[in-house]
């Protein structure tokens, strides 16, 4: 029977071309409309790292001055000198990367490439194994590099190819802001998206190029990219310097359970109760561990503007909807005769009902493939749009299926009034009136 | 075959309730071949419309082939209507984009049959109808004629037990309605109970029986025994009607 | 007219119609809403920096190696250097600049450590003396800094010299020192007090724009920032901009050969890139709204179409009866202008229903009322432009159809 229907679709289609065709287009419209945002937005708000999300805690401590203090006061996103060499050091947790953002120039050995400027991080050496990054050569620096401000750095594929012309930089030297470092490794390409180790160093769209341990930044003097905030005057007016009462860099510790997150928690606390009595902490402990999911919702990393357009494109895709079901409903109501001839040859009305709600479904296929195109074409305009996130905006296998998923299911709840009506049609009147 | 007992129909619209058909009895054996006559109005065609099926009754009881089809769901009729009843309509009712061959494939779609059998079938009754060489053409490429002996495929496909007519020579002219009043008798000549609605004299009196309808009720006429035509039934038991 | 049998009409046909109208009120809904945030989009577009936006050049300059030891010595060269190239008016370093997304700020109290300060957070502009020439702005009230109130970014920052005196904007003077003259007042934006010595009148914030009195807080302090810390602005005619950013290159680089220009740019080119986003949301809107229309406009023309089929013989009778074929496309133009104008009124409320949800959310205004008319007149317009065609294929129905019984 199914084949039989589709058969009679097809039919139906020939004979009422141009309402077929308006019917497809409007759902296609509405559909490759939705997709394009919900693709954008399904991309924006990703995992940046499935597997590891619920394992990865940022790290926030309450060191300001009590004067200002307030009632509800979120501690600061990020944490300065003293109490990130601390907590490194206190290394209580698995694992524990101290880092922040910078920017620097290179000078490559060659008369052909002119220096040029790269952004950076600068971070302890277990960032790599936390974050999972990919080597393509060679690996990390190790924590007796940290501790002994190494001159090392780990650079990316592009980097390397771009400076060596090679992947193979391992044990070569690299004049990084002035220094000669030496390459420990060399990184394939990874980015995770959204930048969610430091959002204060962009969002979308960050490119790093080198990595280098934050002592041998800090004593080198790199620059520093990225948020500072001061509560007081910093010695000699160095916001990175021991003592200096700013936050300038970020904390992240890898716990494997929830129960080793509420140990760490524990011990963040005492931790903030001992300097609390050191005189370097004056408010209360205000302790915060969120994990990577809970951080992006902390700090709201989706634009708003995503949101909107994705709104705007589901009331459009509602008004193709709407106005499908009423194309629907007239072209079956065209057909009352024929609906009644076959009601009279014994059709019941479920039969009637699923040839009609087939048509309905077939027109959703149709739709659903031209919206197919139409959010391809859709997601290369946004590609091609200066915003941060342009490259991520690509259709990936599941939002490929639920493009034709939406599309046919759009149609068929759009089909379902006119089909049910469509299999009210009574056959004796209906005979009457030719 | 058919009992009708007491069936009456009424519509009912915001201000205005017709009685379409009120205590309408009638019995129709096995083998018959009525036609059902009465003025405009009559109610005649709503008989019909019951007796196939296609409308419901407000009051009385009907019995098709000893089922009651009060007690009948949508589904239940639907199966009926299509496995025991053949309709012929005045204006023929073809589907224009399908040919003749899926036309007639239309009531045999909605049962379950195997596509040989289906073929079987639409080529044996476009054959009985005299129609098998155009078995591929459009409706549109035929006479009115040649049309209404399509429908009349359509309805023996399934092998009805009844045949219901509406108007069957109404858009004919008289050649073409002296064939298709053939192929009706001679399809009665095989069993086939046949009853037709019609207004017209001359087709009512190829009928072995009539019966007038006059503002929804039913009365059967006399008929003059020389103009009874014996039946395969009554041949079989060896009654004679003449 | 007759609009009462043709309400009659309407209500045998209820299920079509109600989509029609349902149809026309979300359109309605939509659009409303839409040309509201196309409009909010273009406002912002439109803020001024306050600056001579088309005169003004951005250059970045930085070292290639970390140390910098002579770095506020080279700075004052790069200045002198810039401003003898022909065509230059005016040069100036300065920590920040309108249309970037990098900002300072810092918050200003009347009060010495102030734990409620007035203001929490103002934007913080560092610059050299010609700071204010270079943007292309005079001071309102008060007067521009004086050569020995310029201290150095070092020794600002490592507290060996003191900013004593610093310029406000209007906004962030109403709001220290409401109905007072702000002149000579004391502020405090960092531990010791500073003496107000005179009020632009605004310059846009680095950063993103709230939408809120925030924006107009920003303090002006006299800093001599070196090209390490800071940023060059350059001051010229519009049309030699590109030969002055040349220019700057090789002088910049002569000076200091061991040093990258970073990043060069016209405040035209930041400002394009700055709404860039506003740019592209406007864009959108428009594509939505011109979509939904013909969308809808579809819809009618399919509705409409199908009725007219229907109602064949009804309209061939009437011609018969008398009507004109005027009168067969009036009837159905008064038709669509009922339907049109339920779908509006329910389309008003849809638009305010939906307009709240986004001012909770997305930070957007309340829907002015302007907009209502405006929405019910194009969907008015769009509905008869869409009967049109089904209607006066209704009016050309001859009136032999009500004779005809096949």
């Amino acid at each position: 029977m199914f084949a039989y229907y589709l058969d009679l679709a097809r039919r139906s289609f020939r004979r009422n071309l141009a309402l077929t065709v308006l019917m497809v287009v409007a759902i296609a419209f509405g559909v490759g409309a939705s997709m394009t945002t919900l693709t954008v937005l399904h991309v924006l708000a990703a995992d940046p790292i499935p597997g590891k999300s619920h394992q990865l805690y940022r790290v926030q401590l309450e060191p300001r001055k009590a004067n200002g203090a307030r009632p509800g006061d979120e501690p600061p996103d990020q944490v300065g000198y003293d109490d990130g060499e601390g907590l490194l050091r206190a290394a209580r947790a698995e694992r524990q990367a101290w880092m922040t953002g910078g920017g620097t120039t290179i000078q490559p050995d060659r008369a052909d490439l002119k220096p040029f400027v790269i952004t950076g991080r600068w971070t302890s050496a277990d960032f790599f194994a936390m974050f999972d990054a990919p080597f393509a050569a060679g690996g990390a620096w190790t924590a007796a590099d940290d501790a002994g401000h190494a001159r090392v750095a780990v650079i990316t594929r592009t980097l390397a190819e771009k400076v060596f012309g090679t992947t193979d930089a391992v044990g070569k030297s690299l004049r990084v802001g002035g220094a000669p470092l030496r390459i420990t490794g060399v990184l394939e390409r990874w980015s995770p998206q959204p930048h969610f180790y430091d959002l204060d160093a962009g969002t979308y769209g960050v490119k790093e190029e080198i990595l280098v341990p934050m002592t041998t930044a800090l004593e080198l003097k790199y620059s520093h990219q990225g948020g500072t905030n001061c509560w007081g005057p910093s010695p000699d007016g160095n916001s990175q310097a021991p003592g200096a009462p700013c936050v300038w860099s970020q904390f992240w510790v890898e716990l494997g359970s929830p129960a080793k997150a509420d140990a760490y928690r524990e011990f963040l606390v005492k931790y903030s109760l001992e300097q609390k009595a050191a005189g370097r902490f004056q408010r209360d402990p205000a302790v915060r561990l969120r994990d990577v999911t809970d951080w992006l919702v902390y700090r709201q990393v989706v634009p708003s503007d995503a949101k909107l357009q994705t709104w705007i494109a589901l009331g459009f895709l509602l008004v193709c909807l709407i106005n499908t079901v009423g194309l629907l409903l007239t072209k079956f109501l065209r057909r009352s005769g024929e609906i009644g001839v076959r009601r009279a040859l014994g059709a019941s009305k479920r039969s009637i009902f699923f040839q009609l709600l087939v048509e309905a479904g077939t027109i959703g296929v149709a739709g659903g493939a031209l919206g197919l195109g139409l959010a391809w074409a859709g997601l290369w305009a946004v590609r091609h749009q200066p915003t941060s996130y342009a490259e991520l905006a690509q259709l990936d296998l599941p939002m490929l299926a639920a493009t034709f998923a939406l599309a046919v299911f759009a149609s068929l709840l759009a089909g379902l009034l006119p089909a049910w009506r469509g299999c009210q049609v009574t056959p004796a009147i209906q005979l009457k009136s030719h | 075959m058919l009992h009708m007992k007491d069936v009456s129909k009424v519509y009912r619209t915001e201000m205005v309730e017709t009685h379409a058909v009120r205590n309408l009895t009638l019995e129709v054996q096995a083998g018959e071949f009525v036609a059902v006559t009465g003025p405009s109005g009559s109610g005649k065609t709503t008989f019909l419309n019951i007796a196939g099926l296609l409308e419901e009754l407000t009051g009385g009881t009907y019995l098709l082939d000893g089922i009651d089809i009060k007690q009948l769901d949508d589904r239940a009729r639907s199966k009926l209507r299509n496995e025991k009843i053949g309709f012929i309509f005045q204006a023929f009712n073809l589907i224009p984009d399908l040919n003749l061959f899926d036309n007639v494939d239309v009531p045999l779609r909605y049962r379950r049959l195997t596509r040989g059998e289906r073929r079987k079938r639409i080529e044996g009754a476009l054959e009985r109808v005299g129609l098998a060489s155009r078995i591929r053409h459009y409706p549109a490429e035929l006479s009115g004629g040649q049309q209404q002996r399509v429908a009349i495929a359509r309805a023996i496909a399934g092998s009805p037990t009844l045949l219901l007519a509406d108007e069957p020579t109404g858009n004919l002219d008289s050649a073409m309605a002296r064939e298709v009043m053939q192929l009706l008798e001679q399809l009665n000549e095989q069993g086939t109970i046949v009853v037709i609605v019609t207004h017209d004299p001359e087709i009512a009196a190829r009928a072995q029986r009539n019966v007038h309808v006059v503002d929804g009720v039913a009365t059967d006429l006399e008929r003059a025994p020389s103009l009874v035509r014996p039946t395969l039934a009554a041949a079989a038991t060896g009654a004679q009607a003449g | 007219m007759h609009f009462l049998p043709i309400l009659a009409s309407l209500r045998r046909h209820r299920t079509a119609a109600a989509l029609i109208i349902i149809e026309i009120a979300l359109t309605c809904a939509i659009v409303c809403n839409a040309v509201f945030l196309i409009s909010d989009r273009l406002r912002r577009m439109d803020t001024t920096t306050g600056l001579v936006e088309d005169e003004l050049i951005r250059i970045s300059v930085t070292g290639i190696s970390e140390e910098a030891p002579n770095a506020s010595a080279v700075t004052l060269q790069d200045l002198a250097a810039l401003r003898g190239i022909p065509g230059v008016k005016s040069v100036a370093s300065t920590n920040m600049v309108p249309l970037y997304n990098s900002s300072w700020n810092t918050s200003v109290s009347t009060v010495v450590e102030d734990p409620r300060p007035p203001i929490e957070s103002a934007g913080i502009f560092m610059g050299s003396p010609d700071l204010l020439e270079t943007w292309g702005m005079t001071v309102v009230a008060g007067r521009d800094f004086t050569p020995d109130e310029y201290v150095d970014f070092e020794a600002a920052r490592a507290q060996k010299a003191h900013i004593g005196s610093v310029i406000l904007t209007r906004g962030a003077a109403a709001r220290l020192f409401p109905g007072k003259d702000p002149i000579g007042q004391k502020v405090y934006s960092e531990k010791d007090a500073q003496t107000v010595v005179g009020v632009i009148d605004r310059i846009m914030r680095p950063g993103g724009l709230r939408g809120t009195d925030e924006d107009s807080y920003s303090i002006i302090t006299p800093v001599n920032i070196p090209y390490t810390a800071g940023t060059y602005i350059v001051r010229t005619d519009p049309s030699r901009r590109a030969e002055v950013m040349a220019a700057a290159d090789a002088v910049l680089l002569k000076i200091d050969p061991s040093r990258l220009i970073d990043e060069r740019e016209t405040f035209t080119e930041m400002r394009k890139d700055y709404f860039k986003q506003d740019r592209a949301m406007a864009w959108l809107l428009g594509g939505v709204c011109a979509a939904l229309l013909i969308v809808t406009a579809l819809g009618i023309i399919g509705l409409a179409s199908f009725w007219v089929q229907q109602r064949t013989r009804q309209i061939g009778v009437r011609r018969a009866l008398g009507a004109t074929r005027g009168d067969i496309l009036r009837y159905f133009q008064t038709e669509n202008f009922i339907l049109a104008t339920l779908g509006i009124v329910l389309g008003m409320a849809l638009a305010y229903a939906i307009n709240l949800g986004l001012m909770g959310k997305y930070h957007v205004g309340r829907l002015p009322v302007e907009y209502l008319p405006i929405g019910a007149v194009l969907l008015w317009g769009l509905g008869q432009i869409a009967v049109l065609g089904p209607a006066m294929r209704a009016a050309s129905i001859p009136p032999a159809i009500a004779t005809r019984t096949v």
